[in-house]
């Protein structure tokens, strides 16, 4: 324990020092990627910690927006509510709505579970564009933040410390929550519902408290999100939304805390470093998960935390060169993969269209990472399955000596977590 | 007749069409120690699902301390007074022995949705806790994963888990199940410290642990209890040894 | 009268569109347990191979070519991602078909652009069936349930009557004793998988010349496969139907219907209360068409899990 707590105050000193030092276009991103790591850890109340997975969390995230946003337009009429205190109205819509949500969803377990999640959610998508006076109809409800307390609220930074305070506060919370008996409780639930049953618990109102918490947090994340914005609509219940969530948890790992925090961080740093410099973006999201998914079943989260576990037991001089093997392998795999992306991305695109078209039907040159290369000849194909067989090559080299210097670990010492 | 903590009359249970239990008539005095047994396939572990609420009985009644208990849920039943373990061992893989035995006793400090308190800091919980761990002679894994645990560890913990919500009725699911002789004795031994002020229903197939420790035996045939006697009284009984014999003939 | 027979034909032939999209999804849950998320993405493959196919050699070609497509990749994707999660759970498997979804909307979108293509149907098919009321009812929308209607009769005699329908059946109910009785139930599991595939993506290759092909085709429908799955019965054949018939009439209809619920309070009185009320009260049928079937989801899941024709448990 103690040990974690170093790289946290470290994180904690630059997430309270650095950011007035940064351009507003991170600190939108800090903003970003705390919001999204406090919904990944609400998210993970339910998913990693009791074993319900929700496809439909978008709609507790929606409602806390919505509910911030009503409060902050009394704020602006007049109201004398504390601006820096508006997540409550979050906090609370989520609590209420998971409440009930949690009731009938848990009635019943895994896939079902899953389904009545996206439902509700998709009941809250597809009405809210039609009803003006909760949801704003179309267009969706806008409010300006108002003054509290010596501070305007109007710039940046001043969210970002609002934001900073509210998740730092949630995450304590939530960390807190793992300690008492019903955080140990919901973790019993995950492994064996039935015994739970059997030692005297009522397991679905259990249930119903872990969804209602998971929705609060949620909300809280949502409340947040409007505040930040200062604007929401029906879009916010799409099911993007909730996929977002569930591929930062599983991505970062479902199986320890901060794993759902390592997969906000990764992907939402990915989106706002990445999305500038292509389209295609959302598709390496998704390889990257389904990569993980594949490769590493309990995340990256999870795959720093067996290294950490085992630290005593592994033969790091040993690991050495097949890991930096694996890792140069795999950069090559990922470039040429992106390579070809990219090239595909260009080739079919309408401007290269129109380029061919003025070229009288021929393959023009075409420019990717600054070099130009004509898709007749048989060097942009063959560059990238290069680099791919020798990267994968390198990979399987290296599988081998991984593979039994992890066997010696498992033979030496506790067996590993199965997996999910 | 002897006041009956547990009796069970008239119980029939069917799944659709197949009728497993026909017409149970079984009564477990306070205190006593009572085995049931039966060729494969009778209808016991279904008895115990009954008793202790996984599903409802088709008909009949099921009364706990004059409570009629068929039909409600697990936990109702368990904070009514009756616990229950396992035939193929059901613990929290993933958590780690004491914590295994822990959640059973919070349940029983009515600590159930406990939100505000760490657990590290409920002494009295925790102190109950080491109390049993040491009891069923698990102190040196107490903070082993209990998936990590040997067979017969993870039996001892199965036990310990059924002591730990303070239930007056222990229903025990083939306690010695798959264990050699000299585990066998040691959990019998375990059994006998734990229940001496308890009222005790198991299933067993091993005789001589019926013998050693059961005041009584009920024999579960096809549905319907056979024959309700000593120990001594059944393994002489005529119609039990054709039962099991004819079973043996027809295998 | 018009609007009745016209919603009437509309939605029996969306219905039908809807099924066969969703047969696919209902047979691979009943048979593995898995709720393909990417099943959609299935269907909107199907369209855009058959419009690629068909600019390069013909409507036909492109119908043929894209469901053999579509279900060689739904071949492939069992047999090399999901099987390999399949150790890790169901939570892993749907995960993975999630992940699955998200890569084909992106990979479409990467090849052929963010916008709709022009996929067109063959002109042969281009004419009017009938005329109803004075307006041309096109042969395509027909066609369409033609399609549909085949492939059911083709898919019940397929497992009704034939030895691997009986395979498939058996590998369903009891895999393990299917498999100890010699079939080999992985090649069983990867060829259903295909073969839904493979109906989704010639529902698409056929709607889609009729639809708008574009790379939001996936997610509209999506949603909807899923309630009429549910509403079915996971795992349901003529469930599917039956509820993608409903589904599809009712999307039809409401379409059309102005009331709301304080039109229906009117007929007790309360019709000026309801109004003031405003909110959900004064929300016409025509806006919440697309509510009430998720509506009807949840009631489903939450009151008879099994849906119209499935089995409990």
């Amino acid at each position: 324990m103690a040990r974690a707590l170093l790289p946290l105050a470290l994180v904690g000193a630059f997430l309270i020092v650095a950011p007035p030092f940064l351009d507003l276009g991170w600190q939108n991103a800090l903003i970003n990627i705390l919001i999204a790591s406090l919904f990944a850890l609400a998210f993970n109340l339910l998913a990693g910690q009791a074993g319900l997975l929700s496809f439909g969390h978008a709609a507790y995230f929606g409602v806390g927006a919505f509910a911030a946003l009503h409060l902050m337009a009394r704020i602006e009429d007049g109201l004398g509510f504390p601006t820096p205190l508006l997540p409550l109205a979050g906090a609370a819509a989520g609590l209420l709505i998971g409440l009930v949500a949690g009731f009938f969803a848990t009635m019943r377990s895994g896939v079902y579970f899953a389904l009545v999640t996206l439902a509700i959610a998709e009941l809250f998508h597809s009405l809210a564009p039609h009803w003006q006076g909760v949801f704003g109809g179309e267009a969706g409800l806008s409010s300006m933040r108002m003054p509290w307390g010596g501070l305007i609220f109007g710039s940046l930074i001043e969210v970002y410390y609002l934001t900073l305070a509210w998740v730092a506060l949630s995450i304590l919370l939530l960390w807190g929550l793992t300690r008492t008996p019903f955080g140990r409780l919901a973790l019993a639930l995950r492994d064996n519902e039935q015994r739970v049953r059997f030692l005297g618990y009522n397991a679905h109102i259990t249930k119903v408290i872990i969804f209602a918490i998971s929705a609060m947090f949620s909300g809280v994340a949502g409340a947040l999100q409007a505040i930040s914005n200062e604007t929401a609509n029906y879009v916010l219940f799409a099911s993007g939304v909730s996929a977002q969530v569930v591929l930062y948890t599983f991505v970062g790992g479902a199986t320890i805390f901060f794993g759902p925090v390592v997969g906000a961080v990764i992907f939402t740093l990915f989106a706002y470093l990445v999305s500038d410099l292509t389209r295609s973006w959302l598709l390496y999201q998704g390889l990257i998960f389904v990569l993980v998914m594949l490769y590493a079943p309990n995340g990256l989260g999870g795959l720093i935390h067996q290294h950490l576990r085992h630290r005593g037991q592994l033969d790091w001089s040993r690991l050495a060169r097949p890991y930096a093997q694996a890792t140069l392998g795999s950069l090559l795999v990922a470039a040429a993969a992106i390579f070809l992306i990219e090239t595909l991305a260009v080739v079919f695109s309408r401007d290269y269209a129109v380029a061919r078209r003025d070229a009288g039907g021929g393959f023009p040159a075409y420019e990717v990472f600054g070099l130009n290369w004509t898709p007749l000849s048989p060097v942009p194909w063959l560059l990238p399955l290069a680099l791919f067989a020798a990267g994968l090559w390198l990979i399987l080299q290296a599988r081998h000596p991984i593979g039994t210097l992890w066997q010696r670990v498992r033979a030496g010492s506790e067996p590993d977590v199965n997996p999910s | 007749m002897t006041e009956a903590l547990l009796e069970l009359n008239g119980i029939a249970k069917s799944f659709g069409s197949i009728s497993v239990l026909q017409e149970v008539n079984l009564d477990v005095r306070s205190r006593e120690r009572h085995a049931v047994i039966g060729p494969n396939g009778a209808g016991k572990s279904t008895l115990f699902n009954l008793i202790s609420g996984m599903f409802a009985p088709t008909s009949g009644t099921i009364r706990l301390q004059e409570r009629p208990i068929g039909g409600l849920p697990p936990h109702v039943i368990n904070r009514a007074g009756l616990a229950r373990s396992f035939q193929i061992t059901s613990n929290f893989r993933r958590l780690s022995v004491f914590e295994n035995l822990r959640l059973g006793v919070l349940a029983r400090h009515g600590i159930r949705y406990g939100l505000f308190r760490p657990v590290s800091r409920m002494r009295a919980v925790n102190e109950e806790t080491a109390e049993l761990l040491s009891i069923v002679g698990l102190e040196r894994r107490a903070h082993d994963m209990a998936g990590d645990l040997t067979y017969s560890e993870q039996r001892a913990l199965e036990i310990g888990m059924t002591l730990t919500t303070r239930a007056s009725v222990i229903l025990l699911d083939e306690p010695t199940a798959g264990m050699s002789r000299d585990e066998t004795d040691q959990t019998v031994e375990l059994i006998r410290k734990v229940t001496t002020d308890k009222t005790l229903l198991m299933i067993e197939h091993d005789m001589s642990v019926v013998f050693s420790l059961c005041d009584r035996v009920s024999v579960l045939v096809y549905g319907s209890i056979l024959a309700t006697d000593t120990p001594p009284a059944i393994s002489a009984n005529a119609e039990v040894q054709k039962a099991y014999l004819g079973e043996e003939t027809a295998t | 009268m018009e609007f009745y027979l016209i919603s009437t034909l509309n939605g029996v032939i969306y219905g039908l569109l809807l099924f066969m999209v969703s047969a696919g999804l209902t047979l691979i849950f009943g048979m593995m347990g898995v709720l393909n998320f990417a099943h959609a993405s299935f269907y909107m493959l199907g369209a855009y191979v058959a419009y690629a196919v068909s600019s390069a050699a013909g409507f036909w070609v492109g119908l043929l070519v894209a469901p053999a497509f579509v279900g060689i990749v739904g071949m492939l994707v069992e047999r090399f991602l999901l099987r390999r999660v399949h150790a890790f759970g169901h939570a892993h498997e749907l995960l993975l078909t999630f992940g699955l979804a998200l890569i084909v909307e992106e990979a479409v979108k990467l090849v052929f652009g963010d916008f709709p293509v022009n996929y067109q149907m063959a002109d042969t098919l281009r004419f009017a069936a009938f005329t109803v009321y004075g307006t041309d009812y096109p042969f395509y929308r027909v066609f369409m349930g033609i399609v549909a209607i085949v492939m059911f009769v083709a898919l019940w005699l397929l497992l009704s009557r034939t030895r691997i329908g009986i395979v498939v059946r058996a590998a369903e109910r009891l895999p393990q004793m299917a498999e100890a009785l010699g079939h080999n139930i992985p090649v069983v599991f990867t060829s259903v998988f295909g073969a839904g595939a493979a109906l989704a993506g010639l529902a698409g290759a056929v709607a889609g010349a009729f639809y708008p092909t574009n790379p939001n085709m996936a997610l509209e429908l999506g949603v909807i496969v899923f309630v009429v799955v549910v509403v079915g019965g996971l795992g349901s054949l003529q469930g599917s139907l039956l509820a993608s018939l409903l589904i599809g009439l009712f999307s039809s209809f409401a379409v059309g219907i102005d009331w709301s619920a304080a039109d229906l309070l009117a007929l007790v009185g309360l019709g000026d209360w309801a109004r003031t009320m405003g909110g959900l009260m004064t929300m016409q049928v025509s806006s919440i068409s697309a509510t009430i079937p998720f509506a009807l989801m949840l009631l489903v899941l939450l009151v008879r899990p099994a849906g119209l024709m499935g089995e409990r448990g």
